[in-house]
């Protein structure tokens, strides 16, 4: 009986010569891209997938061609934001096609292929036990083919939103081996600072990706009677003092704006209708801080 | 070498053995549960891949609860979850032989999920031993020989 040990090499699969291809396929893709910028925190609900929405808003509105992957497999939110979620993709030539969104901006999210609001993002497997030795696998696989397979076209900038947490910078890194760089989002609580400080680290020491800033979001609030202005929580700036203690440049502050919150909920753009409003001109200044970064 | 037998698959687990019609030297084709989902979340095929992957195929293909309007990739069998039934698929398929009436009312009778494989081992069977037709002396004597083997004992 000729046993594992005997087996020459893969047996003849030519497993390395198939993810080789998978590889080149990819670069194939990222040809057509210009830039590919993540948007990134430690923590959760601090507000990456509405900044990268608006974001995308903003730098169509500067006439780039802005591709978003919504690198978030579980927790997909980008299709919604951009109100892109009745869109199937569909195989068409190299490709699926990617949603295109009011202004522009062209969206691949695994939201796109769930049938249901609650639908789970459940892999076939014999068994769900111990998931966990294989299920980053499959995660890392899928955003390989959203990124590799989703016809974009040629786009000036690709924003990723990332899941929170530091893992999945690394992952984006290991496909993208030239990412522009990374937009860190903050919020004010010392808690939010102390679990994004952590992902810094991780992302300049493990995954080796170039920070563009940091943007503290939620931190003020406008009273939209009167127009006061002051901070939500902390007094000081946390997100400022954050960037001095990594050497990173701190983009801006985005204050905590309802409609902001509506327009994520509804899919409409929100610069459209609110572009003059201090959520606005935070926006905008963080577009063109990214934009002077990416073409000086 | 003929493939003899499959059993699985089985919450992942799978053995396919292959042996001589000569000699009867066996060999067993062995996966468990996680390789087989490892290997499944490379998006790799075992035994290689024997057409170009058509977009997000290892998405489409493994993604449970999905939209009904996105096809599934490739043709149905080429695309298969399991990255070993691309292998089996082959070895079943290749290089088919007449029958005569007689042997196809016999093979007829063997319960579905074990009639490909009994095919297949007929149709060695009467390659290696010169014939070029499955007929009823050539599986009386397949019987012979594989009732012989397995009272020889392992
Ligand atoms: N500046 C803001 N003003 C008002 N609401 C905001 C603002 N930024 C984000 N929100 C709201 O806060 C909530 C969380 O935001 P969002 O989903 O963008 O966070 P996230 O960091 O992407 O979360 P997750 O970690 O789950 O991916 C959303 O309901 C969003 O609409
Ligand atoms: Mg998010």
């Amino acid at each position: 009986m000729k046993t594992y040990h005997d087996i020459a090499a893969d047996g003849g699969s030519d497993v390395i010569g198939q993810v080789a291809e998978q590889m080149a396929r990819l670069q194939d893709r990222l040809a057509q891209v210009d830039h590919v910028v993540a948007v990134m925190s430690g923590k959760g609900g601090v507000g990456k997938s509405t900044v990268t929405a608006v974001l995308s808003e903003a730098l169509t509105a500067l006439e780039y061609r802005i591709g978003v992957v919504d690198a978030d497999i579980n927790g997909p939110s980008m299709a919604r934001m951009t109100g892109v979620r009745r869109h199937t993709p569909i195989p068409d030539g190299g490709g699926m096609q990617p949603a295109v969104s009011a202004t522009g901006v062209k969206v691949m999210s695994m939201d796109l292929f769930l049938p249901q609001d609650a639908t789970a993002v459940l892999w076939h497997a014999p068994t769900q036990n111990h998931a966990y030795t294989w299920r980053p696998m499959v995660e890392m696989a899928a955003l390989r083919e959203l990124i590799a397979d989703t016809a974009w076209g040629t786009l000036d900038i690709m924003l990723a939103d990332l899941p929170p947490g530091s893992d999945r910078l690394p992952n984006l890194a290991d496909l993208v081996p030239d990412l522009s760089g990374a937009v860190v989002v903050t919020g004010p609580t010392a808690v939010s600072q102390m679990v994004v400080a952590r992902s810094i680290t991780a992302a300049t020491q493990v995954a080796d990706v170039p920070l563009i800033g940091i943007v503290e979001n939620m931190a003020t609030y406008r009273c939209p009677s009167c127009g006061h202005q002051e901070r939500f929580l902390a007094p000081a700036s946390g997100g400022e003092s954050l960037g001095e203690a990594h050497g990173i440049p701190f983009l801006g502050r985005i204050p905590f704006d309802p409609r902001l919150a509506l327009a994520a909920d509804d899919g409409e753009p929100f610069l459209a209708r609110h572009a003059d409003s201090p959520a606005g001109h935070a926006i905008m200044a963080l577009a063109a801080r990214i934009q002077h970064y990416l073409y000086q | 070498m003929a493939l003899r037998e499959t059993h699985g698959p089985f919450e992942g687990t799978m053995s396919i053995v292959y042996h001589c019609l000569g000699c009867g030297y066996s060999m067993a084709m062995l996966t468990n549960r996680m390789e087989t989902q490892m290997v499944r979340s490379l998006g790799v095929k075992i035994g290689g891949q024997t057409r170009a992957a058509s977009p997000m195929e290892m998405l489409r293909s493994n993604l449970q609860g999905k939209r009904e309007e996105i096809p599934a990739p490739g043709q149905a069998g080429a695309a298969s979850k399991c990255p070993f039934t691309g292998v089996v698929v082959e070895a079943f398929n290749s290089g088919s032989m007449q029958w005569t009436d007689e042997a196809k009312a016999r093979i007829e009778r063997i319960p579905e999920f074990v009639r490909p494989m009994v095919q297949r081992s007929a149709e060695d069977y009467a390659r290696q031993h010169g014939h070029d037709l499955v007929d009823g002396a050539v599986m009386d004597a397949m019987r012979g020989q594989a009732g012989r083997q397995d009272s020889g004992g392992h």
